[in-house]
């Protein structure tokens, strides 16, 4: 019924000078100013049940702040699963998700937050408030301490180390020779000095010249990460090439990409063993995204340090998923989906069989970019933004997490997997069809109570 | 930061069989974004193993070079420099520093690269700097048997210059730099 509206971002508030209101609702479907691709369906006249009041206004933090009447990450979702949900549904969640929200932002209001309450509220969802998504985060990630009066002095601190970092680890030999000359000899102006004659040579410190073949040199050390940072470049340039916010020739866009390349460089450089694999430019755009459209005006210029350090943090629990070396191993890739492979066995043993064994469907084939990258490849924008609330919230970490939400998707389309064959199969699952977050949300908690069971 | 390399008066093949050992395992591709050669290769095959180093390669034709379609001088432009390159047999006499300035002052160039002398030198002058890379393989010159290889490396960085001076003395790569600025001769007009 609304597969051929024409999607809802051309008609957001973007696009005019002046902002809009495109419905009467305040924004469902876009976080701040900026685009999100979230084709939620604004104006359902089905879907318009009695407004419920707005919630009671709590002390919050970010004081101005259009007051969400409704927020059912249920709307967020494509078209064509909107037929689940009934109306009665509708009003049912809303009024819970109305208390669940206003919890939400009780917890985070206070002096000291319980980091253990703070999971269990936004393990359900966080709402679409401006700024409320990049705290909560920041909280989760264990970048901002649970005491609120700590956050200025831990903010600095952490936003010093990340300038220190650009400084040490962005600057070209040139740069750094220079420096070294200059603190070493006070640098007299030649320019000044006879004005004619023979130039006076001088040595050069450590041995340190640009064809230098030492390991230690930093023009060697340069020039052998020139491959790496060309690397990042190209990957950086294909994120999300259809949003605004990362792509295009706007002056906007290309400072986004400049601080994604700067933030993956630097932690390039600071885990030698690791470096950089493709891949990690994707799990780092939806944080950016999240700060960098922080509406408090500090939050948002200090973005790109801020997300240094959650990205860090986010993908420690990650990062052998990334080494080529450990894919064999315990902790490697194939082993999580090996793990996966068999929480899909334990919950739903007849599409197991169906999948690996009668249609050969090697998991590989589609969990391996599922897992890699934390989903955001499978779901729109903001979709995948509703599942890493989930995901990073969840008190038993997000691994788990992860692979409980692959196995709900995979019992979601069950039907459609028994009746395919290999072709099909793999097709449709490398092609997630688009469906009903919080449903599969639910789903995958379902399968969390029954595995303890 | 653009690394620029100045070489030349190899002399290949009639005076000296190919660069020292020592030079071609410094020189790898990947590194240098422009070569610029004073002239005397003298044979193609040079010709093809510079450019392997680097795509961006300038030749100036020397008294021996067999490829005849090389030109006299040519000026290009490097970030806020502009250079020139001469063989430098043209200018007489050989190496004298008031020439070449002379030659400088009709290239309008703020930093002159010839060769010929087989000698390393670095000149300044008011109308800006003469760099003799010397040569490349040791070659004997007109002028003298004992020669040293040496060849230049320019570390362009916004308006300064750092010169790399290797040369190889003894068997030995040995390294010195030289620094200069360029002063901003700003257009007066906009002042």
């Amino acid at each position: 019924m609304v597969n051929k509206r024409v999607p809802d971002w051309l008609n957001s508030s973007l696009w005019s000078s002046t902002p809009l209101e495109d419905d009467e609702r305040p924004s469902r479907q876009s976080t701040n100013t900026t685009t999100t691709i979230s084709y939620s369906p604004t104006v359902e006249p089905t879907l318009d049940p009695p407004t419920p009041p707005a919630p009671p206004s709590p002390t919050r933090v970010e004081p101005e702040k259009p007051p969400e009447t409704k927020d059912s990450p249920s709307n967020d979702s494509h078209s064509s699963d909107l037929s689940y949900n009934d109306i009665s549904e509708e009003v049912d969640s809303s009024t819970v998700d109305i208390s669940r929200q206003s919890q939400l932002l009780a917890e985070i209001s206070k002096k000291v937050i319980n980091i253990r309450d703070l999971r269990r509220i936004s393990s359900q969802g966080i709402p679409d408030i401006p700024g409320i998504r990049s705290m909560v985060w920041k909280l989760l990630l264990g970048y901002l301490p649970p005491d609120r009066g700590l956050w200025s002095l831990e903010l600095t601190k952490r936003r010093l180390q990340y300038k220190q970092f650009k400084e040490e680890l962005l600057m070209n030999p040139s740069e750094i020779t220079w420096r070294l000359d200059k603190t070493r000899s006070c640098d007299k102006d030649n320019s000044k000095s006879e004005s004619r004659g023979l130039l006076s040579r001088s040595e050069i410190t450590h041995g340190e010249h640009p064809l230098s073949l030492g390991k230690t040199s930093i023009w060697n050390q340069f020039f052998q990460d020139t491959e790496i940072i060309e690397q990042i470049d190209r990957d950086v340039k294909r994120t999300h090439p259809g949003m605004h916010f990362f792509s295009g020739d706007s002056q906007f866009a290309e400072c986004n990409q400049e601080a994604l390349k700067n933030i993956l460089i630097i932690f390039a450089k600071l885990n030698p063993g690791i470096k950089y694999v493709q891949g990690m430019n994707e799990i780092l755009a939806p944080l950016f995204y999240i700060f960098r459209n922080d509406p408090e005006e500090e939050n948002a210029a200090f973005a790109e340090a801020d997300t240094f350090f959650c990205f860090v943090e986010l993908l420690s629990g990650f990062r052998d998923h990334f080494c080529q070396q450990l894919d064999n191993s315990v902790v490697g890739i194939r082993s999580t989906i090996t793990k996966l492979s068999q929480l899909l066995k334990e919950h739903d043993e007849e599409l197991w069989r169906h999948l690996e064994v009668t249609t050969k469907v090697n998991p590989q084939f589609y969990a391996f970019r599922w897992i890699t990258l934390l989903l955001t490849q499978e779901f729109n924008f903001s979709d995948s933004l509703h599942i890493w609330d989930t995901l990073l919230s969840d008190p038993e970490g997000p691994q788990e997490t992860l692979l409980r939400i692959c196995c709900a998707m995979l019992i979601l389309i069950r039907r459609r997997l028994l009746a395919g064959d290999f072709t099909s199969n793999l097709k449709l699952l490398q092609n997630y069809p688009p469906t009903n977050i919080s449903h599969l949300l639910y789903v995958a908690n379902t399968l969390r109570v029954r595995s303890i069971g | 930061m653009v690394l620029v390399l100045a070489l030349g008066d190899l002399h290949v093949p009639h005076r000296a069989p190919d660069l020292p050992a020592k030079f071609k395992s410094m020189l790898v591709p990947g590194k240098i974004q422009h070569i610029i050669c004073t002239g005397n290769l003298c044979i193609k095959e040079v010709h093809d193993y510079l450019k392997t180093l680097c795509p961006d390669l300038h030749i100036t034709r020397g008294e021996y070079d067999e490829e005849t379609r090389y030109p006299e001088t040519k000026t290009l432009t490097i970030g806020q420099f502009k250079l020139g390159l001469c063989h430098g047999h043209q200018v007489i006499p050989w190496g004298d520093l008031d020439s070449l300035a002379m030659l400088q002052r009709q290239l309008d160039v703020d930093i002159l690269v010839t060769g010929h002398t087989h000698q390393f030198t670095a000149y300044k002058h008011e109308g800006g700097v003469v760099i003799n890379p010397g040569s490349a393989t040791g070659a004997y010159s007109s002028i003298t048997y004992d020669v040293n290889p040496s060849f230049v490396l320019m570390d362009i960085d916004g308006l300064r210059v750092v010169v790399y001076v290797y040369e190889l003395i003894d068997g030995e790569v040995k390294v010195d730099k030289i620094d200069f600025k360029k002063t901003t001769t700003v257009n007066l007009v906009f002042l």
